[in-house]
C-alpha cells in the first residue's frame, strides 16, 4: 500500500520534531491542571462532589476538553505541515513515484493518529489521577472515561481535517492558526449554539448523553467531506 | 546600537503583507460582538462594566496567545531556510536584532490595545452610554494590560528563538494559557503566573458585579512590581541566550 509506506516515512520524519512531545504535553497538561485544581483545594472539591467523585472529576476535565481538542488540532496540523514547509521539501516529496492522494492521506492519517494517542493518554491518565486522588478503585466508570475523550474527538474531527488541509496547502501558517484559535475560543460557548453548528459537536457529543449519535456521526461525515475536498485541492495545487 | 533602527525597519517590512492584519483585528472584532451582546442596562458605571465584559476574553485568552503568536511570527522568516545566517552577517549586532524583534512584538500588542479601546468606544456609542468615559481607570487598565504582556512576550521570544519550529513555541504558550481560567481564581498564585498577568491587570474588580473574584482586587502596584521584575529576568535570559546561540 502506497499510503502505508508514506505513513511509515511520515512517522520517521516527525521524530524529534516535537509532535509527540505536544501530544504528551497537551493531554498530561490537562490532567496536571486538574491535579492542581483538586490537590490545592482538596477538601472543598471533595465536599462539592461527594455524591459522585468520579463524575465530578470527569466533569471538571471535560470543561477543558473541547478547547484543548481544537487547539491541539490546530497546532499538530501546523507541526506536521511544517516538516515539509520548513525544508522546502514538497517538491522532492511529490517527485517520488507516489501519488499525491497518498501523500495527503498519509499526512491526514498521521494527524488523526497523533490526536487519537493524545485522547488515549487523557483517558488512561484520568483513571490514574482518580486513583491518586483516592477516589477508590471499586467503581471506576471506564466507559464514561473513554467517552470523555473519544466522543469529543470524533466531534472535533471536521476541524482537524480542515486544519490539516489548510496547513498542508498554505505555507504561511498565520491563517490556519488564527482560524484554529478563534474556533477554539468560540467553542467555549458551545452550550449556546444550535446543534447544527459544528463548533458545538465536541461539547454535545459528551454532554447530551441521550443522543451522541448525531454530533458524532455528523462529525465523521463532515470530516470525510472536508478531507475529500482538501485532497481535490491538494492534487491540483502548484508546488514550488 | 548595532543598527537597531535599521533592523526595526526591516522587521516591519517582514511583518507587512502577511496575514498579520487578521491577527491584529481578531480580538477587537470579537470583543465588539461580545460587547454588543452584553447587557449593561442600569449599570452604575457602564464603561467599567463594558470593560469587564469585553476585556474578559481579550485579556484572559487573546492577549497571552497573541503575544506568543507574534513572537513566533517574528522569528519565522529566519528559521525558514537559513535566514539567521543571512541576517547576522549584516553589519548588525545580535543585541540590536534581539531588541528590534522584541520592539516589533510589543508594538503589535500596543496596536491591539488601541484597537480594543476603539472597539470599546464604538460599542459604548452604539449602546448609547451617556455617562462620561472613565479615562483614568480605562487608560490604566489597558496600559496595564499591555505592560503585563512584557514578561510573557520576552519569554515567548526567547522560546521562539530557541526552537526552529513555528508551532512548538505556540503550543507551549497555548498549553499554559488554558489554565488561566483556573489560575485567575487564585489570589495566591495568579499574580505570579505570566499568562494570567494581562487579565489581572486589565479587568478591575470593580468592573464585575459583586466586586470581582480571586486575584482581581489585589493592589495594582504590587502586580506591576511582579510584572516588571519577571520582565527583566526573562528579557535578560532571552538576550544572553541569543547572544551565545550557535547559528
Amino acid at each position: 500500500m502506497m499510503v502505508g509506506k508514506a505513513l511509515s516515512s511520515d512517522f520517521l520524519k516527525i521524530r524529534r520534531k516535537g509532535i509527540w512531545f505536544l501530544v504528551f504535553l497537551g493531554s498530561v497538561g490537562l490532567l496536571a491542571m486538574q491535579a492542581l485544581n483538586f490537590g490545592l483545594r482538596y477538601d472543598y472539591m471533595i465536599d462539592q462532589y461527594k455524591a459522585d467523585l468520579w463524575k465530578g472529576l470527569i466533569g471538571e476535565i471535560f470543561s477543558f476538553v473541547p478547547i484543548a481538542l481544537y487547539l491541539g488540532a490546530t497546532l499538530i496540523s501546523s507541526q506536521i505541515a511544517n516538516v515539509e514547509h520548513q525544508n522546502n521539501s514538497w517538491k522532492q516529496l511529490l517527485a517520488l513515484p507516489i501519488s499525491r492522494a497518498s501523500v495527503f492521506t498519509a499526512k491526514v492519517l498521521l494527524g488523526f493518529i497523533a490526536m487519537g494517542v493524545a485522547c488515549l493518554i487523557l483517558s488512561a491518565g484520568t483513571v490514574v489521577l482518580g486513583i491518586l486522588l483516592k477516589f477508590g478503585t471499586d467503581d471506576i466508570p471506564y466507559l464514561t472515561i473513554l467517552k470523555l475523550s473519544f466522543l469529543p474527538y470524533l466531534g472535533a474531527l471536521p476541524m482537524l481535517a480542515l486544519q490539516l488541509w489548510l496547513s498542508l496547502t498554505l505555507k504561511n501558517q498565520a491563517l490556519p492558526i488564527t482560524l484554529g484559535i478563534t474556533a477554539a475560543i468560540a467553542s467555549m460557548f458551545a452550550a449556546n449554539y444550535p446543534e447544527f453548528i459544528p463548533l458545538s459537536w465536541p461539547f454535545l457529543s459528551f454532554i447530551s448523553e441521550a443522543k451522541p449519535a448525531l454530533p458524532v456521526g455528523a462529525g465523521i461525515i463532515l470530516a470525510f467531506v472536508v478531507y475529500m475536498v482538501g485532497m481535490g485541492h491538494f492534487r491540483g495545487k502548484d508546488v514550488n | 546600537m548595532g543598527g537597531y533602527f535599521k533592523i526595526l525597519a526591516s522587521e516591519r517590512l517582514k511583518m507587512s503583507r502577511s496575514f498579520i492584519v487578521l491577527l491584529l483585528l481578531l480580538s477587537p472584532a470579537i470583543s465588539v460582538l461580545v460587547g454588543l451582546m452584553s447587557n449593561i442596562e442600569g449599570a452604575d458605571r457602564p464603561w467599567l462594566v463594558l470593560l469587564g465584559t469585553m476585556g474578559m476574553l481579550h485579556a484572559l485568552l487573546f492577549l497571552p496567545i497573541l503575544s506568543g503568536i507574534f513572537a513566533a511570527f517574528i522569528c519565522r522568516y529566519e528559521h525558514n531556510g537559513g535566514g539567521w545566517k543571512q541576517l547576522l552577517v549584516l553589519p548588525v549586532t545580535r543585541t540590536g536584532v534581539y531588541f528590534a524583534k522584541y520592539t516589533v512584538v510589543m508594538v503589535m500588542l500596543a496596536i491591539i490595545q488601541l484597537l480594543f479601546l476603539g472597539a470599546m468606544l464604538l460599542v459604548g456609542t452604539v449602546k448609547g452610554i451617556d455617562a462620561p468615559v472613565d479615562w483614568e481607570i480605562i487608560g490604566r487598565c489597558l496600559a496595564g494590560g499591555w505592560v503585563a504582556c512584557l514578561p510573557l512576550a520576552a519569554l515567548q521570544l526567547a522560546v521562539s528563538l530557541m526552537w526552529s519550529s513555528f508551532a512548538a513555541p505556540l503550543a507551549l504558550n497555548v498549553v499554559f494559557t488554558i489554565p488561566n481560567m483556573l489560575v485567575v481564581n487564585s489570589a495566591q498564585f495568579g499574580p505570579y503566573y505570566p499568562w494570567a498577568q494581562p487579565f489581572i491587570a486589565t479587568v478591575p474588580g470593580q468592573a464585575m458585579e459583586g466586586g470581582g473574584f480571586g486575584a482581581m482586587n489585589l493592589p495594582f502596584e504590587n502586580l506591576m512590581i511582579t510584572v516588571l521584575g519577571s520582565f527583566v529576568v526573562f528579557l535578560i535570559f532571552g538576550w544572553t541566550y541569543f547572544k551565545m546561540k550557535e547559528i
